[in-house]
């Protein structure tokens, strides 16, 4: 043996270099674990919001991602919490970057967890693009205003406050009330005409038997390739809900812009994620906001609200679809109130409407989509859409208020047009509002119970609708006239 | 039986004719509007049985029809992480062999260049202070006060084989 290299073989530096594969410097001076945070002494060059790994002196690993950078000392909040950590033997690796994940249509049909790795027993999920999760600032110019509806299947969501492509629009309730099954009955059923339609839907905080109805009534969409899930559990690690909407989101985006599809983003429930928020905020001692939230609660929501849309040049869009829950009904609490402030419009549940036995309990006079005039009328939806829904909101305000003189004077002492009011609210309760929670209605089925609800009320009560409108659609016009 | 006189009594009979004849009308016209609200609310009930009939029937059919999609949708679930599981071990048994060939490399002849160079990355990246030794499985382990970078073969074999997404072809279809 000579020692002579094999003449075969390929040269040495046709390998891939240490950097281009990203080897990783460890550093071991961890000075201390608090909460969910661990503050790293001696790490030169790390950068804020840098992703890294956390090696365990007993073998485990945990994740972290850099909150604060002050000279050599690195301020890191662990996903993973550090329960169960000692000083001594514990090892930091950092990414270089901020965390990224591979995008791409992988994703489809796919459980994850809230950091975004499967649940299903499958293997990573891969794709040809990384993305940092924390998206890229979209040039405000660069934005199209939304057009054209999302129809959810849903009479009062499609006919009085129309979901539109690109929409942000949120689920306000209260706990105890069916938001989830609203939710996830809207991820089953919502279609955009005639375009490929996909979900992503980001479970914060749910309970295991929340999960389990979310997976089995979204197993169609699953099975047909059309859904993205993400999970963290209320007894998953809290601090990881803060990155699950931005996987989603990131997901969402690449699908949408890259593929073309109209993506839809359901986060339920945002006050599990702003909990997440307020305790690395507490773990920080930074100094509380309302509530304990931190000051910066505003800014962070509307960075993940803001990522819906539409952008010229690319086909998909981004609709996102918040669920939150207010403690005690309270609308004016941070979350609810922050949230309001960025999106555009609510669907607002009320315990009332679903003590009358209404599924979905909307309360409608509260609810509002600010984009229906962009998403509904001729060529979108149906040219009597809008006239129908104005008339609709109108006509259940002046049923309230007759309902409120009843109660006091008794129905008997009522005018004519103050009974007709209640019996349309009625009739519209019943035929319209009310909707099983795997029923489908297509637009033309709503907009036929709607007319059925306003012949209810006398024709001269029906001033926001043209006659043509009235000719065309009213029930029994021709029979009045 | 009675106390009336005989002639009273037989006076009285046009009246107690009259009013038995018009007790048996009543009675007659009770029977009827018996049978007759029996005969509607027999057909009410009839009526409203075949609703609760048809209404169960519809409720059933849609039931079922909702739970044979759920079965449908489960059985696939379970068929689809089949797949998932297989790919799955095909994706670890890669990561395995890549192991071990990266481990074999020590035999390679071109080894002890490959560890100098890595020897040499080490000193770059940790500075010239940094005590590098090999490591048991091949490749460096280098360590200067509280940093540390291990380029043994098995954790740069596992880099390589994360670093590059189009190795997912290799378990996917």
């Amino acid at each position: 043996m000579t020692g002579s290299p094999d003449p075969g073989a390929a040269p040495v530096e046709a390998a891939a270099s240490p950097q281009q594969i990203g080897v990783q410097v460890s550093y071991g001076d961890v000075r201390e674990l608090r909460g969910p945070l661990l503050v790293l002494g001696g790490a030169d060059g790390v950068g804020w919001d840098e992703f890294a790994e956390v090696d365990l002196a007993g073998g485990g690993q945990r994740h972290g991602l850099v909150l604060e950078v002050d000279r050599d000392i690195a301020t890191l909040q662990v996903l993973e919490s550090t329960g169960g950590m000692a000083l001594g033997g514990i090892r930091v690796r950092f990414a270089g970057r901020p965390l990224h994940i591979q995008v791409g249509s992988g994703w489809l049909g796919r459980v994850c967890n809230g950091r975004g790795e499967p649940l299903d027993g499958g293997p990573p999920v891969t794709g040809a693009t990384f993305l940092p999760v924390s998206g890229w600032p979209l040039n405000p110019v660069h934005r199209e205003p939304p057009r054209q509806p999302v129809l959810t299947g849903l009479s009062v969501i499609d006919a009085l406050t129309t979901l539109v492509r690109g929409q942000k629009l949120p689920i306000f309730s209260v706990p105890g009330l069916p938001h989830l099954a609203l939710a996830t009955q809207i991820a089953s059923q919502a279609t955009s005409e005639g375009r490929s339609f996909r979900v992503v839907f980001a479970a914060m905080g749910l309970t295991h038997a929340d999960i389990a109805y979310v997976r089995d009534r979204l197993e169609e969409r699953s099975a047909a390739g059309e859904l993205v899930l993400l999970l963290n559990a209320a007894n998953d690690p809290v601090i990881e809900r803060i990155l699950t909407p931005r996987i989603a989101l990131t997901v969402a985006e690449h699908l949408a812009y890259a593929e073309g599809h109209d993506v839809l983003v359901i986060m339920s429930d945002m006050t599990s994620y702003a909990e997440a928020i307020r305790e690395v905020s507490a773990a920080r001692r930074e100094i509380p906001a309302r509530r304990g939230y931190p000051g910066y609660l505003y800014s962070d929501l509307a960075t993940l609200y803001e990522r819906c849309g539409r952008v010229q040049g690319h086909d998909g869009s981004v609709t996102v679809l918040p669920v939150l829950t207010m403690p005690g009904g309270d609308i004016t609490h941070p979350v609810a109130d922050l949230t309001g402030y960025i999106t555009e419009g609510q669907i607002v549940l009320a315990p009332d409407v679903l003590a009358r036995g209404i599924y979905p309990p909307v309360d409608v006079l509260s609810s509002l989509s600010r984009l229906m005039r962009s998403g509904a009328g001729k060529g979108r939806t149906r040219e009597d859409h809008l006239d129908v829904a104005a008339q609709m909101i109108a006509a259940m305000a002046r049923a309230r208020q007759a309902a409120e003189l009843a109660e006091l004077v008794g129905v008997a002492a009522l005018s004519e047009t103050d009974r007709s009011y209640i019996a349309y609210r009625t009739h519209l309760e019943r035929d319209f509002l009310n909707q099983g929670p795997e029923e489908f209605r297509s637009l033309e089925e709503t907009l036929d119970r709607a007319w059925a609800a306003l012949a209810a009320l006398p024709p001269a009560e029906l001033t926001m609708v043209s006659t043509t409108f009235l000719d065309r659609y009213l029930p029994g016009r021709k029979d009045r006239s | 039986m009675s106390g009336t006189a005989p002639v009273s009594a037989a006076a009285l009979e046009p009246v107690r004719r009259t009013l038995r004849e018009a007790a048996q009308r009543e009675a007659a016209d009770i029977l009827e509007g018996a049978a007759r609200q029996a005969r509607e609310l027999e057909d009410a009930a009839r009526t409203e049985a075949a609703g609760i009939l048809a209404a169960a029937a519809a409720e059933g059919e849609a039931a079922a029809r909702a739970e044979a999609a759920r079965r449908s949708a489960r059985v696939r679930r379970q068929a689809h992480e089949l797949v998932l599981a297989q790919q799955n071990a095909l994706r670890q048994d890669l990561q395995r062999r890549l192991r071990e060939a990266a481990v074999a490399l020590r035999t390679d002849p071109r080894y002890p260049e490959l560890r100098e160079r890595l020897r040499e990355q080490c000193r770059q990246v940790l500075g010239p202070a940094a005590t590098v030794r090999e490591s048991p499985e091949g490749g460096v382990v280098a360590e200067t006060g509280t940093r540390s970078l291990d380029l043994s073969l098995p954790v740069l074999a596992a880099l390589v084989f994360e670093s590059a997404p189009e190795a997912s072809s290799l378990w996917r279809r």
